[in-house]
């Protein structure tokens, strides 16, 4: 599970017929609106991280104490001396040395027991409903994208890394951007300008023509912003040891989508929400080495970016998420894996962020149907993020959700 | 709007990967009966001469991966990456030289349906064969198609089926099976799941050749429910039982109808395709769609794929994928497009719609064309005077009509033909199908 949207979520509807009469621009127009609309320090920033394929929470964050853990699957479950404590009933997986730390600098809240009511064990409706934030009834839009909606248009707003858009920044009449690894070319010259006019506003478009229009037309205003700013060297995580490879980090591609986040929020671009990615968590045969593997590298690029954010005073701005679309089943199968089960960990980090345990840990002595119980509804987070780092209301967003999560540290 | 030109050009796209130079202008004569009627007429691959020049790939079965760090691992890797390249190339080559095109597109579409992908399978051989079983059976009986691919070897490998044994069985095929192959979320239960499950125990995979062998001792014989009927239960059995099912019915037609009419507009629940399925007979069901009002309805625009966007000017340009200088560097194209043959992003297949249609695969969509371009004999549009271009380009594309936009920008650049080309293929009007 690398990317996923096969339930297509995404609308635009006619907006583009409000530009409709856009001029004409030139090469030194474009330029000129390349200049630079710094974000004010001071302005928090979202993170999303979309691990995908379903991660096992129980072999994340780990009860390592409960016999029933080790019962329900002895091939795959670590003992005490190769995780890394939390405290006296849980730990974290050996691999994510990163996130201890940062856990350890009170920076870490963990949301025990995450999902929605009735679970649904399948990726593409648990993803859609997680990237939708609407449990009950099918929309066409993601959550983040509803937010987007209620802002000024800018296409630096909000982006997703890597060419294709998540359901998450798909809004009712506004999408975010999608920004390949490795950045994007502008055409130039006679080409930029036969561009720009086959992409200009029609009323004969349809909805998808208009959009089509629109994304060649927000070519322009990314890469004039953006491909500057993508020459310039990764900003360094001054106060990390160097690393010497193994399952610690690597050159994920995780770790590259965040380099460039980092390079971008460095340099001061517009944009409050970010999303990137991992896949790979879809862990049904030989679970243990990989997914050590993809924590491993979760954790370490997580370190990383927190790092250079402090290089970059950012540190106290970004406030990185991190969800699945549901935990895994606790009783393992027979190919050293497990199948898909319910709720999960989520991991909230930032210095604005009061490290510690939210929600109850959902209990192995009462599953249901072999699964983990909700304890927490993502609706909560979701709510307390738009609330605290996008500084909106989420009424609108989370139509009318009344729970919130406290894990913002007191100013 | 002009519904005849419309509807040969939905026909075109949607059924074919679009036309050859001359064929939409030949078609607007013939009109819109005679072209489905030639569009959708069912020619053995064997007898199509486009096919024809195209050699079947030769696979060789590679064997288990040599340990790591040794001479025979670096060769064995060399061979893997070639035979994969060959492999793709091989369809692509396919897609863009066959005449009479459902066979292909019907493959595509259910290459799309039972997503499988050689990321995890890694060797081309079992690629190769599930892709010329899903050919074999792209019109056919659904029945059969799905007996065929529950057994098939790398859907096997690739959703777990291997792993499966009667101690604890893996739910991932028995999930998938169910809930993306034939019936849709939310027409089985967990249990059923489970069930599933236990009745797909006991099939074992060889992962680099492909073949699927029972092993009795690890099945579960055991009597159990499915769906509510209860029985023991193999692969043949649970693909029968779960296929036959009424929710399959709609399910089918459901992707049908997402892929070729509206991926945005739900299918309507009065319409004729909607009992097209009921006999499992997808070439009547598919001329069932292709003869529908749904052809002639102007809100029903589908943004083409990346494959179906390039395979598109292929065909237009006449240029053979696997015979361009550097043919990696297409296959490279359609990677940062995010659509690779062989390569879906996950068990739910490519995504539709909007999600191609972001500021980086607009990108990517120029410069690919400016490569196509580069590699191509325009001679049929530079032996049109520039005042016929516009009009001649958008025969050649098969578009159903230019926006008065788009139409000014292409004719200002007419006298540079290779100019126009490139603009009327980067066009909103050449990317979605009007």
């Amino acid at each position: 599970m690398d990317t996923l949207s096969r339930r297509n979520f995404l609308k635009l509807s006619g907006a583009a017929a409000v530009a409709a009469a856009a001029p004409m621009l030139t090469m030194e127009q474009i330029a000129q609106a390349a200049t630079m609309r710094p974000l004010p320090p001071g302005t928090p920033i979202l993170i999303v991280i979309t691990l995908y394929g379903g991660n096992d929470g129980l072999n994340t964050v780990v009860p390592y104490k409960d016999p029933i853990y080790y019962q329900a699957r002895p091939d795959i479950s670590y003992s005490q001396t190769d995780l890394l404590p939390l405290d006296g009933e849980l730990a974290l997986n050996g691999s994510m040395t990163g996130i201890k730390s940062l856990w350890d600098q009170n920076k870490v809240a963990i949301c025990r027991g995450v999902g929605y009511p009735d679970p649904d064990l399948s990726h593409f409706t648990s993803m859609a409903i997680w990237q939708s934030a609407s449990p009950d009834h099918h929309v066409n839009s993601g959550w983040l994208g509803r937010w987007l909606d209620t802002q000024t248009r800018d296409p630096m707003l909000a982006i997703s890394l890597g060419s294709i858009l998540p359901p998450l920044l798909a809004g009712r009449t506004v999408a975010g951007s999608a920004l390949p690894l490795g950045g994007i070319v502008v055409p130039t010259g006679s080409l930029a300008l036969d561009c720009q006019r086959i992409s200009a506003a029609s009323k004969q478009d349809s909805t998808l023509m208009a959009s089509a229009a629109t994304s060649l037309r927000n070519l322009f205003d990314l890469s004039s912003n953006i491909t500057p700013i993508l020459k310039e060297p990764v900003p360094q995580p001054l106060d990390l040891p160097t690393e010497n490879g193994g399952v610690a980090g690597g050159n994920s591609d995780l770790q590259q989508q965040l380099d460039v986040v980092a390079k971008l929020v460095t340099a001061g671009s517009p944009t409050r929400v970010w999303s990137v990615s991992l896949g790979g968590f879809d862990t049904h045969a030989n679970e243990k080495g990989a997914q050590s593997i993809l924590l491993g590298n979760v954790s370490s690029s997580v370190a990383r970016f927190m790092s250079q954010m402090r290089a970059s005073n950012r540190e106290k701005d970004v406030v990185i998420m991190v969800y699945s679309e549901f935990g895994r089943r606790v009783k393992a199968n027979a190919s050293q894996g497990t199948d898909h089960g319910t709720s999960g960990p989520v991991f909230v980090i930032g210095d604005r962020i009061k490290g510690g345990f939210y929600g109850d840990q959902p209990s192995l002595n009462n599953l249901i149907g072999g699964d983990q119980a909700v304890t927490t509804d993502f609706r909560d987070i979701y709510a307390s993020l738009i609330e605290g780092v996008l500084k909106s209301p989420a009424d609108p967003i989370i139509n009318n959700w009344k729970g919130r999560t406290p894990f913002f540290a007191k100013v | 709007m002009d519904t005849t030109r419309l509807e040969i050009s939905r026909l075109f796209h949607r059924f074919g990967f679009g036309p050859k130079p001359g064929e939409f202008a030949l078609a607007l004569k013939q009109g819109v009966d005679a072209t489905r009627t030639q569009l959708l007429l069912l020619v053995p691959p064997a007898r199509d001469v486009g096919v024809s020049a195209v050699v079947d790939p030769v696979l060789a079965d590679l064997g288990n991966f040599p340990q790591p760090g040794t001479p025979a691992r670096a060769t064995f890797d060399m061979a893997m990456k070639a035979q994969r390249q060959m492999l793709t190339l091989w369809w692509l080559d396919r897609m863009a030289l066959v005449e009479n095109a459902l066979t292909e597109r019907m493959t595509w579409f259910w290459h799309g349906h039972w997503a499988t992908s050689i990321g995890k399978v890694e060797y081309s051989l079992p690629m190769y064969l599930q892709n010329q079983s899903l050919r074999t059976n792209a019109l056919g009986d659904f029945g059969t198609q799905s007996r065929t691919m529950i057994m098939d070897g790398a859907l096997q490998y690739w959703l777990d089926g291997g792993a499966n044994t009667v101690t604890a069985p893996n739910e991932n095929l028995a999930r998938e099976f169910m809930e993306l192959f034939t019936l849709g979320v939310d027409h089985y239960l967990q249990i059923d799941v489970q069930s599933v499950a236990r009745g797909l125990t006991g099939y074992k995979v060889n992962r680099s050749n492909g073949n699927v062998t029972f092993i009795a001792k690890n099945h579960d014989s055991s009597t159990f429910n499915i769906l509510g009927s209860p029985g023991t239960y193999n692969a043949t059995q649970i693909s029968d039982l779960v296929a036959a099912r009424d929710d399959c019915t709609q399910f089918i037609v459901d992707r049908i109808w997402f892929r070729f009419i509206s991926s945005d507009i739900p299918r309507p629940s009065s319409n004729a395709i909607n009992t097209a399925f009921v006999g499992r007979n997808i070439l009547k069901t598919v001329r069932a769609v292709a003869t529908s009002d749904a052809m002639s309805d102007p809100q029903n625009s589908l943004v083409k794929s990346p494959v179906e966007w390039f395979i598109g000017l292929c065909r237009a340009l006449e240029i053979t994928p696997s015979k361009l200088s550097k043919p990696a560097q297409a296959i490279d194209f359609l990677n940062k497009l995010g659509q690779v043959p062989f390569s879906p992003p996950n068990v739910g297949g490519w995504p539709a719609g909007q999600a191609w249609l972001t500021a980086a695969s607009a990108q990517y969509r120029l410069q690919l064309a400016q490569y196509l371009l580069a590699h191509a004999d325009i001679s049929t549009i530079k032996a049109v005077p520039s005042s016929s271009r516009v009009r001649a380009v958008g025969d050649l594309l098969g578009v159903a009509s230019w926006s008065y936009r788009t139409e000014r920008a292409l004719h200002d650049v007419a006298t540079d033909p290779t100019r126009i080309l490139l603009l009327a293929a980067s066009s909103p009007e050449y990317i979605v199908s009007a």
